[in-house]
């Protein structure tokens, strides 16, 4: 899949661009480049319905001169000249940050697990047969439910960093990951569910995650009368669920620019109580096999395992080095320096600050989801929302939609529910009373990383507004 | 690896074209000689920039040029694709790409239907739509000056404690070459300026979003009155700063232009892509000519309004643009369809393919939709006789389950409406419903149906859109 000389040709391209830079008497300057490739297939209406290949690729510049930084991306090493310029004329028109130099090369330890040899050897046919085994799965789950859209695919990609400050760093990374909506439309009613699953290792050929789509496409069918007006209830969100609403509010809260700014529901509160004091959020980029974990950050330094919420306590933020020199030099925190949480898109972006991979995790003895629903007693596991990206990251407050819930009463689960709203504001909902589930799940995220979460219990501050 | 063509101070390469067109034919007839029914190349170039400003410092400024070319072939009735940014490499993937589009083929059942294209005129021609002022020729300083002139104003009170205001236009230019002889060379530009305002009075921190932009050059910027933007997003921002929860229920529901098009969107214009009617993912599925909405609702797609953040001269199959009329007078009357779609349900194809750029292939997408103006003059006459509900403005953008048929959008900010009257301001509001059932709920629209704000459309690929109408009431909507 990917050519045995991609590496070798993108640090030789770094190189090349670096050499300019230098020849040029730029004061400082870092070059990164990928180069990606990968299969996938998609699936519509319970077949292939089509098989693609391909790849992409091509570099950054950052130059840095007194303190002022421009940026400019090529696909072309003939065209780095041009680039050279363009980022460089911007920097002329660019604030001076005082103090923003970029990192010096510091020793990185590799982390294990975020490359599988298999992976590079599965082909468009590997995958074909795949996707085989995942919509005969489905069908042997139950006739009823087809796969009406999705895909699976793997790919594998070569990246490059090389600075003035002597940072000289490279990679490969692989991938293979599914999503897969299923859907059951029989008797005049429809029902759906979406789930996913992805992996920097070989997946297996048919992954849990397909027989969970099946089974709340299945549970979901035959909603009961809900004749409640909107209400204030306890409710057990799944990690599925749960996860696009937290990575949409919760990592854009820590990040060390927008508390120093007051643009953070939890700006001033160092020191404080902020999550229930069973809770810690920890970012960790140095998981192993984790999907955005990796030696270095996106502009070198390396990475670490950080405490952010410890006990409920806010004891830590995310910073990228210019997000903290600016910060400084600005007079908004006396001190603050990278701690290797910068993160980029892509080659065609400077690096900003975000988290990794995300945990969050209890003091307490985890519960099973029975468990959870006992203490529950009355309310509602919700399994998705519609509408996460539109919760507000400054206040935490989020209004939403459901059609993949259960009512819950006596810690029985009573059926479902067609469609409700679901709203409050997450950073008080996670103030108290919450109790986190046994079974952690990977998820993506709407800011940067991947979330690693279990079920979560809210038993506070939500409302339920039933259709 | 990667490509070989650079961009020059013309920022167009010196021969008008980046394919070479006689090796790209070689390798479309090569496709055929292999058993391809149809092989299509279709390079996207794109020239943009991105400029962000943070209390009102340069916070970044990237300019970019990207091409991407993919290699599409219909082989036994399957897809084969192929993307990448190495032009030189496309030649090599023809036997690989027939190959695979094959493997998809085989491994279907007799009662699978094979993909088959509707035909469509063949063209070989270009269409350049030509900006008033061509964007590429903006130097960054007339940028940073246009996004201090929002800034000024969104940040003057002491309580906006921060304000982020963002700049993008893009230069795009599309060939398609495809082995039924469709040669076609469009371009066309966006250019697009937003704010980002937060306020916090004590411990109530709040933003709001406000964009302008459309398809053209630095005209569409200059035609803003950016002070004017600039205070509303303001005294909006401080407004929610005051605003209370929203009441939940079902209520009635009046939509401004912003929330009337992002409602119609999610609500109508997602089932309507024919490409997941034909995936059984859709709500509207056998419902063409069956009235599904009250009879005041008429709705178009149309990406043909030039100025509108979704227009396109030629859609990326290479067909002409046209208006499409989703609903008339509460009566679906057409999809919005490709090749395939339409070839599949045997209706007109009507040029809705688009792609995200040239990495990625066309889907059934929309471009500027918008429902046409009603009866009544303005909001003050849909308002007079609610007792008890909600005016919502501004969108923070929806989602929607188009085989279910529900959706979800959110307001940036509403006010109540008591005996006919506004009262007082809200936040966080989102409205939800059923699109079978909504689409009847309409009970009342203005006459001045325009576009409003400027958006961006997912479906796995991501493209701008316009999205607008009038100003709206809905009789009931599930209000959170």
């Amino acid at each position: 899949m990917l050519p045995d000389d991609a590496l070798d040709r993108i640090t030789e391209g770094c190189r090349t661009i670096g050499k300019i830079c230098q020849s040029q008497g730029i004061q400082q300057w870092e070059i990164v480049a990928t180069q990606s490739y990968g299969h996938s297939i998609d699936i519509e209406a319970g077949k292939i319905a089509l098989a693609a290949g391909g790849g992409e690729g091509g570099y950054g510049i950052r130059v840095v001169e007194d303190g002022r930084f421009g940026y400019a991306y090529l696909v072309d090493l003939g065209s780095a000249d041009y680039a050279i310029k363009q980022a460089r004329d911007i920097a002329k028109v660019s604030p001076s940050v005082k103090g923003f130099v970029l990192p010096s090369e510091q020793t990185a330890k590799e982390v294990g697990g975020l490359f599988d040899k298999n992976i590079l050897s599965i082909g468009p046919e590997d995958l074909l047969e795949q996707a085989d085994a995942i919509l005969s799965e489905v069908a042997s789950l139950d006739q009823r439910a087809v796969v009406t859209g999705g895909g699976l695919g793997v790919g594998a990609s070569a990246t490059a960093i090389l600075s003035s400050e002597g940072i000289e760093s490279s990679g490969v990374t692989t991938s293979h990951g599914m999503g897969i909506q299923v859907s059951i439309d029989a008797d005049d009613e429809l029902t759906s569910s979406y789930e996913g699953d992805s992996s920097s290792q070989r997946l297996p050929n048919v992954p849990d995650c397909i027989a969970v789509a099946v089974d709340w496409a299945q549970k979901t069918r035959g909603p009961i009368e809900v004749n409640t007006e909107a209400h204030d209830t306890p409710v057990l969100m799944t990690s599925e669920g749960f996860s696009p609403l937290f990575s949409m509010v919760v990592p854009t809260a820590v990040r060390g620019d927008r508390l120093a700014r007051d643009e953070s529901f939890w700006s001033g509160k160092q020191g404080e109580i902020v999550l229930a004091d069973d809770l810690s959020l920890i970012d960790d980029g140095r998981m192993e096999g984790g999907r955005s974990s990796s030696s270095r950050d996106g502009e070198g330094v390396p990475t670490r395992r950080q405490t952010l919420i410890e006990n409920g306590r806010l004891v830590g933020s995310m910073w990228s080095t210019r997000d903290a020199a600016q910060q400084v030099a600005e007079g908004r925190i006396d001190h603050a320096e990278t701690n290797g949480c910068a993160v980029r898109g892509s080659h065609q972006s400077p690096p900003g600050t975000g988290c990794s991979d995300l945990q969050m995790i209890s003091s307490m003895k985890s519960s099973s989801q029975d468990a959870l629903l006992e203490r529950m007693e009355d309310g509602y596991i919700v399994h998705s929302v519609m509408g996460a990206h539109t919760a507000n990251p400054t206040s935490g407050d989020f209004s939403v939609t459901s059609s993949t819930l259960l009512r819950v009463e006596g810690g029985q689960v009573l059926g479902p529910v067609k469609q409700a709203g679901l709203s409050g504001n997450l950073a008080k909902a996670l103030s108290r009373d919450v109790y986190l589930g046994d079974d952690v799940r990977i998820q993506g995220s709407y800011s940067s990383g991947n979330m690693h979460l279990p079920d979560v219990l809210l038993m506070q501050g939500l409302r339920i507004n039933p259709a | 690896m990667v490509m070989s063509a650079s961009p020059t101070d013309e920022h167009r390469p010196s021969t008008g074209r980046y394919l070479d067109q006689s090796k790209i034919q070689a390798a479309l007839d090569h496709a055929q000689d292999l058993g391809a029914s149809y092989a299509e190349v279709r390079l996207m170039a794109i020239t943009d920039s991105s400029v962000a400003l943070r209390d009102a410092k340069l916070e970044r400024a990237i300019p970019g040029q990207e091409v991407g070319v993919t290699l599409r072939i219909l082989a036994d009735g399957a897809w084969g694709v192929h993307s990448t940014t190495d032009l030189v490499s496309l030649p090599s993937q023809i036997e690989s790409t027939v190959r695979l589009a094959k493997a998809v083929a085989a491994r279907r059942s007799s009662k699978d239907r094979p993909v088959q294209l509707a035909e469509v005129p063949i063209l070989q021609d270009e269409i350049h739509w030509k900006p008033k002022q061509d964007v590429r020729n903006t130097d960054l300083q007339t940028k940073i000056d246009h996004l201090n002139t929002l800034h000024n104003s969104a940040a003057d009170d002491d309580r906006i404690i921060s304000v982020t205001c963002g700049w993008s236009d893009e230069h795009l230019h599309t060939e398609l070459m495809t082995s039924e002889g469709m040669n076609r060379v469009w371009s066309f530009q966006r250019s697009l300026i937003n704010a980002s305002v937060t306020g916090r009075d004590g411990g109530e921190v709040v933003s709001y979003r406000t964009r302008h932009g459309g398809e053209g050059g630095l005209e569409v910027i200059e035609a803003c009155d950016l002070g004017a933007l600039g205070d509303s997003a303001r005294i909006a921002t401080l407004r929610l700063l005051k605003a209370e929860r929203a009441p939940s229920g079902k209520l009635p529901l009046i939509a401004d232009r912003d929330l009337t098009g992002v409602y119609i969107h999610e609500a109508l214009g997602h089932p309507c892509e024919a490409d997941l009617v034909a995936a059984g993912d859709s709500c509207l599925a056998g419902k063409l000519g069956q009235t599904i909405g009250n009879d005041i609702v008429s709705v178009v797609d149309d990406p043909t309004i030039r100025g509108g953040y979704g227009a396109h001269p030629i859609d990326d199959e290479g067909l002409d643009t046209r208006e499409k009329n989703l609903i008339k007078n509460g009566v679906l009357t057409e999809y919005l369809n490709h090749r395939e779609s339409a070839h599949h349900f045997g209706i007109t194809p009507n040029a809705g393919a688009r792609a995200q750029d040239g990495l990625h292939h066309p889907l059934v997408r929309m471009s500027n939709t918008l429902i046409k103006g009603g009866t009544h003059n303005d909001v003050d006459e849909l308002m007079e006789d609610i007792q008890y509900g909600v005016f919502a403005c501004g969108s923070r953008g929806g989602q929607v389950d188009t085989g279910r048929g529900s959706f979800q959008f959110a307001a940036q900010e509403a006010w109540l409406i008591e005996n006919g009257e506004i009262t007082r301001p809200l936040k966080d509001v989102s409205v939800s419903g059923l699109t079978l059932q909504i689409l009847k709920d309409v009970d009342g629209l203005t006459r001045d149906a325009r576009l409003a704000a400027p958006g961006f459309c997912g479906k796995g690929q991501t493209v701008p859109v316009g999205d607008g109408g009038p100003i709206m009431r809905i009789s009931q909507a599930l209000v959170g």
